[in-house]
This record gives C-alpha cells, sequence and structure tokens, in this order.
C-alpha cells in the first residue's frame, strides 16, 4: 500500500514537471513587398480581354521604398511619377499612386499569390469613369 | 387478396396523375396583348407608352406587379426624376404606383440574378445591335392576390424622359409578377419591337444607331482620348471598295478642342487593323499615343476612313466619300 501511494505521489510530482507553459509567438502578417519592376500580364476594359489585342509588353512600374516610376506608359491610374501608398502596409486593401504635380489616385488593391507568384491587380479609369480597367501585374524579371 | 391488391394499386395510380395534370395546369398567365406607343419623339421630350395587359390565373397568389423596359443606357432609366410607371386594372381602384427595384434585388426563380440580368438572359436585347442598352424593373408599391378563376385587365402608363441623343432603338416591354419570376413562359409577358421597326429619337449629335447593322462602330461607344478605343469596320453589312483587301488601314485625323487637325494616314503597323474574318477588321487604339498629344492637347473627335494597303481605295460613312466621325465625350 505505501508502495503504490508513494509511486502515486511520484507519478504526481513528475506529472506537474513534466508540463511546460507554452509561450504563444503571435505570428504577425509581413509587410506586403512591392519593391521592383512590375509589367502588365492581363488587361481588361469593361470586362473585355485587351492584352493580346495592345501592346502591353513595354510598359514598367518600378516600386522603390515609396517612390515608383513609369516606363514606355499606356493607358495607367496615372501618367507621371511620384509616390505610392498602401492604406495598411500589413492588410493593404488601397493602393494609392502621387504623381509630383497632380492629385492622387488610389485603386482597391487585390494581391494574390497565382502559381507561386505574386500579382498585383488595380482597377481604374484613365478615361471615361464608367469605364473600368483592371491591370494584372507581375515582377518583371 | 389479388384482387384487393389491384384495387389499391389503380387508386394510387389516379393520385399521380391527378397530381401531375394539376401542376400542369396551375399558372398565372400574363400576357402584353397590344402597346399603344410613337415611332419618335424628339430629343429631351417624354415618350408616354401604354401597355394593355391581360392576366389570367387559377390558383391563389399574392404578388406585386413587374414591369421592366428595354432602354438605352443614355436616358438614364433607372433615375427616379427620368421614368414614371403606373397602371390601373380591373381590380383596383385608381392609378397604381410602381417604383424601381433596387439594384442588387435578387428576381424570383432567378438563382440570385437581379431583375436586370436575369431579363438579359431570359429575353435577350431585342434586336439592339450596340451594347448599352439596359432593361430597367420596378415592382408595384403593393402587392395584390389575385383568386383562382382570376381573369382581369390592366393598362400600364410608362412615361420616360428621353436623353437629347440623335438615336434609333428597338424598345422592348416585360410584365411579369415577384413570386413567379421569368420561370416559364406562361408566367410573364414580354414585347420586342418587330423586325423592320425601330423608335427614333430625333435629338443632337452623332446618331446612335441600335438598329441597323454599321460599316463602323467604335466601342466603347464613351470614351476620352486617354480611353483605349476599339475601331471596327463590318465590310459584311454593304459590299464596298474594301470587299476583297488583303489587309485594311485605319486612316484617322484626330481633332483637338483647340482645332488643331492631326492626320494619321498611313499605311504601317501603327493602323494595321486585325482580320476577324469574314471582311470584318477590328483595331484597338490608344489615341493620346495614336496622334502624339502633348500634355495640353486633348481630342474632341476623331474624322476616319478605311483604306487598302497603297491607301488609294478609302471606305467612309454610308460607303460614301465623307468620314466616319466619333465624339469624344463621356455620358
Amino acid at each position: 500500500m505505501k508502495k503504490i501511494l508513494l509511486f502515486f505521489v511520484l507519478a504526481l510530482i513528475t506529472g506537474f514537471y513534466a508540463c511546460k507553459p507554452e509561450r504563444l509567438i503571435v505570428p504577425s502578417e509581413p509587410v506586403k513587398n512591392v519593391a521592383g519592376s512590375w509589367q502588365i500580364i492581363k488587361a481588361t476594359r469593361n470586362g473585355t480581354d485587351l492584352t493580346t489585342r495592345f501592346d502591353f509588353s513595354h510598359f514598367r512600374v518600378q516600386f522603390s521604398d515609396s517612390s515608383y516610376s513609369i516606363d514606355s506608359l499606356v493607358p495607367f491610374i496615372v501618367n507621371k511619377n511620384g509616390k505610392w501608398t498602401f492604406d495598411n502596409p500589413n492588410y493593404p486593401f488601397f493602393l494609392s499612386f502621387k504623381p509630383t504635380d497632380s492629385a492622387a489616385k488610389t485603386s482597391q488593391l487585390l494581391y494574390p499569390v497565382v502559381n507561386g507568384q505574386r500579382n498585383i491587380i488595380i482597377t481604374f479609369s484613365p478615361g471615361c469613369s464608367l469605364n473600368s480597367y483592371q491591370y494584372t501585374l507581375q515582377k518583371a524579371n | 387478396m389479388k384482387h384487393k391488391l389491384f384495387k389499391k394499386d389503380r387508386s394510387t395510380i389516379w393520385k399521380i396523375v391527378g397530381g401531375l395534370i394539376l401542376l400542369i395546369i396551375v399558372s398565372c398567365q400574363m400576357t402584353i396583348d397590344s402597346i399603344v406607343q410613337p415611332a419618335s419623339v424628339n430629343g429631351g421630350d417624354i415618350l408616354s407608352v401604354t401597355l394593355n395587359v391581360k392576366i389570367i390565373s387559377n390558383q391563389d397568389q399574392t404578388s406585386r406587379f413587374m414591369v421592366a423596359v428595354l432602354v438605352p443606357k443614355v436616358w438614364k432609366a433607372s433615375q427616379p426624376q427620368n421614368t414614371t410607371i403606373t397602371f390601373v386594372s380591373d381590380i383596383t381602384t385608381g392609378p397604381q404606383p410602381m417604383t424601381l427595384i433596387p439594384t442588387g434585388t435578387a428576381a424570383p426563380n432567378g438563382n440570385g440574378l437581379d431583375w436586370p440580368t436575369y431579363l438579359n438572359n431570359k429575353i435577350g436585347n431585342g434586336g439592339n445591335r450596340l451594347s448599352d442598352y439596359e432593361w430597367v424593373a420596378f415592382y408595384s408599391n403593393s402587392a395584390y392576390t389575385v383568386n383562382s378563376s382570376s381573369n382581369f385587365g390592366a393598362t400600364v402608363s410608362i412615361q420616360m424622359k428621353t436623353s437629347p441623343d440623335n438615336l434609333l432603338f428597338k424598345l422592348g416591354y416585360c410584365i411579369a409578377n415577384s413570386s413567379d419570376g421569368l420561370s416559364s413562359s406562361d408566367r410573364y409577358g414580354a414585347y420586342l419591337a418587330p423586325t423592320n421597326s425601330c423608335f427614333q429619337v430625333i435629338g443632337t449629335g452623332d446618331l446612335i444607331d441600335f438598329c441597323n447593322p454599321q460599316l463602323s462602330t467604335i466601342d466603347p461607344r464613351n470614351s476620352l482620348d486617354n480611353d483605349i478605343i476599339t475601331v471596327n469596320f463590318d465590310g459584311g453589312v454593304a459590299s464596298t471598295d474594301l470587299d476583297n483587301a488583303a489587309q485594311v488601314y485605319l486612316c484617322a485625323t484626330g481633332i483637338t478642342t483647340t482645332g488643331d487637325i492631326l492626320p494619321v494616314c498611313v499605311q504601317t503597323d501603327k493602323t494595321k487593323m486585325t482580320s476577324l474574318g469574314l471582311n470584318r477588321w477590328q483595331k484597338d487604339i490608344w489615341p493620346r499615343s495614336l496622334f502624339n498629344l502633348n500634355a495640353n492637347q486633348h481630342l474632341a473627335r476623331l474624322e476616319y476612313y478605311f483604306t487598302d494597303a497603297s491607301g488609294n481605295k478609302k471606305v467612309g460613312y454610308g460607303n460614301g466619300s465623307g468620314p466616319f466621325t466619333y465624339t469624344f465625350k463621356c455620358q
């Protein structure tokens, strides 16, 4: 009886020490990184796919820390270089372009990973506001 | 024993058949018997249309009445100040008001589609050849009860403010109810313009022709010089000098808001059109780039022709010597 009791006490003590408090590390959402040169891989106007019908191939938009610049302009949300911002760097819903000499233009942002590659999808109206364009951008090599 | 079973089977069979018959003949039939609509109005005037409607029901039903119109988008018929629809009927007293069905409201039996989309899918474009038309749908403010063996008429009054635009359009109308939707052809009524008829608004500006096949159209119909516009040439519409052209080119002149005349009439890659087959050609252009505009220049309009590779064979508006025209403007 004493042996059994002793066994149980020892088991209890071991049990207490076996449990270690788990320190929970709150995962933090990484800041979205757009730095680099991006090209248009898909373009639609009012839902019509124009990707192969109009030459978007030379267009590039370069993002650095806070600035952007455009090469080989095509109809775009802005037509001059300037500064860009996310509404929230961790959970961006909007991407804003502020050309140096005019008002900022903002687009709703989709930022999916497709086939392992990050895409940026922006929606804007370069001409009449009733004409809606959607560009899918991908990092250019 | 056998005798008893046989009797039981027979009565069950009749119950099933009877039930099926009942299902088949239960209906709320809605038809547009006739319409009263002028052949034309002046731009900006109110278009008045009357629909004479018959409703035959053999089931008890309480629903709202639905009336929809097929109209050009430029009329902005969904704005309350532009359209008024009321009706009188044998089972109501006085004009009954109707209100635009709020955007996004799912139509009954429409698999989640809203009424304009549902109408477009089920009834179609009414023969309109340009894409900027729309179905605009209204519900009666009240719901009405019809009982089995109802047979009555209604007269719908539609007042729509037209825009100042010069246009030819194929108008259309649909009546239905808020319980059945467009679930089967005996539960709604539709009236579409007959083949050779076309409603005309005598207005101002370039004619917007929804009715007749066009030698050339530009899409979107409303755009500015910073949009990408699609220039279409449909050589299948009429026999032209370009009938057997191996290659068609765009020959265009941009006219700026300050009166600068900017011709781009060369037969190069810049103006080379893409063949869609059957004598149809297409070119997507960015006017600001094609006409090399500086930051202060804006295009007011385009005048253009289609040519062959030599530039000598030229097709203009109505297959004539004058150019096609396109005005840069938003709605």
